[in-house]
């Protein structure tokens, strides 16, 4: 049963020059307890889709079609209030840089005992112990020091450590993890991914993890939703896709990254650029770019179609028996 | 520790430049064509008559002679004798400084109650007909004459309504019947010492409308200067996750965002304090404000020299006060703000 269903979502920004297509039907499902990741490349739609969710995007932004449910609820026609009662509460947030989203001018401890307090009547006393008890949990060395720390007195790793208990501060159901491993060198990567991991599995949370890493996506997701300029074009079970992936996007992707065996040779790409926004796409986006392409691929859009009990992919090959 | 020495480093500096200022305008008014011992000596003199004057205020020995006569009493704390009255300029600063910084101070809690709140929201709305209207009222503020602004507040509160009085400092009634004690020359504040309540609630009486007018400037400029920054930290990221976490608005424009968007409002609050201080001249003059303002004018149209440097060092050392506070504060609102 899933827990957060994002069906046939599209967003299109207002510009002066023109309204920009972000999302144009975006459909994943979330499982409780799984992490799904959100993979594509800048500007394909992952952060838009997890802005759409939480209600957050710029006021030029327009979802213009489709349906977000979260526990049977469409959030997308909840009113502010309402929805203002789910952000942080039940579907948190992780963003990329933390050394921006922290306010720069609050403690660590202030920030959260703020966050604290938005969602739990609790007196004073157990809020404080609340956030030394998170500050704890996300492993920061000496809580009761933490507390009174700016951020900018702080790692990148220990900042997302912090931001990461900030977003669990009101126990949430769902977190969306906007690249919070991209602004930080490896090594801490690997101990913020693994801490996501414990902490997900330990409080049972489900996670949307947004990457543009497919090696990320490996360690941690169990399932996987590729996105090329603003659409799924592939998703399913993490084992199986990266095994086998369907799209010719997605192979695409697999064939580019670098792997010890190719060590000399050059590194495959994909020929061509994604399309620019402004662009008006008849049929599928990959099609200028796809070494398998067919007429009717530059004129009608491929459904996303089942191959697998956990696979599906949206490409013209896969329905047509002369080339399947 | 590190405050301490900010302290000392920064006062250091700010004696070069109150140096700077006294000695630019000692020269200034040395170098200028006119006859300052014949504007003392009054009407039509005679030739040995200015002679002597000259010698008895020291002007007829070189400059740097007389910088450095007046620079020991300036040390001693004598800023001399107005040519025109001659009457000493301590007694009369002592009398007009404090109407003046009551009122100017005045006008600046005004501008800060009232600029920064309506600066935030009209920040946090951008291009709703609140932030129209405000930008409006604050173009409107800077820019409208406060002479013209005067006139038409004296006449609907006064005239029309007469609610408020038309000017002074307190009511004859007040003089009479129940005076100030003065201490501190702040009428408020020596009528709040005194408990003598019926004349503070007068002086406050007084205080409304010239203070009102005074506080169109500063209030416009604080409401432009909110907004303008209240728009960028609001676009950061750390407002975003503050709204992810389910912060509630209240919480995030008045707390998260305006301590981020706060300071270049206060900067130009603390700027418009000491240009107010000589710039309230006309609204002193409407509102017959025995203030600094009058003071120094009649000084520059009677070209008395001594008055006029001695209002434009104190008017240095307010300007160099008020922004050591101002820096203060920034160190103390913003923990990255190194105190060096």
């Amino acid at each position: 049963m899933a827990l957060l269903t994002v069906e046939n979502l599209h967003v299109q920004f207002k510009t002066p020059f023109g309204a920009v297509r972000a999302l144009r039907g975006i459909d994943f499902e979330l499982d409780k307890g799984d992490i799904l990741g959100l993979v594509g490349e800048t500007g394909c739609g992952k952060s838009v889709t997890g802005r759409s969710i939480m209600r957050l995007l710029d006021e030029n932004a327009e979802v213009t079609e489709g349906r977000i449910l979260f526990n049977n609820t469409d959030l997308l026609r909840l009113s502010e209030k309402e929805m203002h009662a789910i952000r942080g509460d039940r579907i948190a947030m992780i963003f990329q840089d933390p050394a921006t989203a922290l306010n720069p001018l609050f403690t660590i401890g202030g920030q959260i005992y703020d966050v604290l307090r938005a969602h739990n009547p609790a007196p004073a006393e157990q809020r404080r112990k609340a956030t030394l008890e998170l500050l704890a949990s996300v492993g920061l060395p000496d809580p009761a020091q933490m507390m009174a720390v700016y951020p900018h007195q702080l790692s990148g790793g220990q900042q997302q450590r912090a931001m990461i208990a900030l977003s669990l501060a009101a126990e949430p159901e769902v977190i969306i993890a906007d690249e919070p491993t991209t602004a930080l060198d490896v090594t801490i990567q690997a101990q913020i991914l693994d801490l996501l991991r414990t902490l997900q599995r330990e409080r049972a949370i489900s996670v949307i993890f947004i990457t543009h890493d497919l090696g990320i996506v490996a360690e941690t997701c169990q399932k996987v939703a590729v996105l090329y300029a603003g659409r799924v074009v592939e998703q399913g079970a993490v084992d199986a896709i990266l095994a086998d992936p369907q799209h010719p996007y997605s192979r695409g992707l697999l064939a580019a990254l670098p792997r010890p065996g190719s060590r000399g040779t050059d590194l495959k790409v994909i020929p061509g650029n994604v399309p620019a926004g402004l662009e008006r796409i008849a049929g599928c986006a990959f099609a200028p770019r796809c070494e398998f392409v067919m007429d009717r691929c530059h004129r009608l859009q491929p459904p996303l179609v089942s191959l697998a009990a956990e696979h599906q992919a949206a490409c013209f090959l896969h329905e047509d028996p002369v080339h399947g | 520790m590190a405050f301490l020495s900010f302290l000392f480093r920064r006062l250091g500096l700010s004696l070069f430049v109150f140096v700077g200022v006294l000695i630019l305008t000692f020269i200034v008014s040395r170098v200028i064509p006119s006859n300052p011992a014949a504007l003392y000596a009054g009407a039509r003199p005679r030739p040995e008559q200015v002679q002597e004057i000259e010698k008895k205020l020291g002007l007829d020995k070189p400059l740097s002679e007389q910088f450095r006569v007046y620079v020991g009493d300036l040390l001693a704390g004598n800023l001399g004798e107005s040519y025109h009255s001659r009457r000493s300029i301590n007694t009369d600063l002592r009398l007009f400084l404090p109407a003046t910084l009551e009122l100017v101070i005045a006008a600046v809690l005004i501008a800060l109650v009232l600029g920064i709140p309506t600066g935030v929201l009209a920040g946090a709305y951008p291009r709703s007909p609140f932030d129209y209207a405000t930008r409006f009222a604050a173009v409107a503020g800077v820019s409208a004459p406060s002479f013209w602004l005067a006139l038409i507040a004296q006449f609907i509160f006064f005239s029309q309504l007469g609610w408020l009085p038309l000017g002074g400092r307190v009511s004859r009634d007040a003089t009479l019947f129940y005076p100030i004690a003065a201490q501190t020359g702040f009428y408020l504040i020596d009528a709040a010492l005194s408990g003598n309540w019926k004349a503070w609630l007068d002086a406050a009486h007084h205080l409304i409308l010239p203070a009102l007018v005074l506080s169109a400037y500063p209030v416009g400029i604080t409401i432009r200067m909110t907004q303008a920054s209240m728009l960028e930290v609001l676009s950061e990221t750390y407002i975003t996750a503050a709204r992810a976490a389910g912060l509630s608005r209240r919480v995030i424009l008045f707390k998260l965002a305006l301590k981020n968007a706060i300071m270049p409002a206060l900067t130009v609050v603390g700027l418009s304090f000491a240009y107010s201080i000589t710039g309230a001249f006309l609204v002193e003059t409407l509102f017959s404000w025995p203030g600094v303002g009058k003071y120094v004018t009649e000084a520059v149209l009677n070209v008395d020299f001594p008055v006029i440097i001695a209002v434009t060092l104190v008017v240095t050392l307010v300007y160099i006060l008020v922004n050591l506070l101002i820096d203060l504060m920034q160190a103390l609102l913003d923990p990255r703000v190194r105190l060096i």
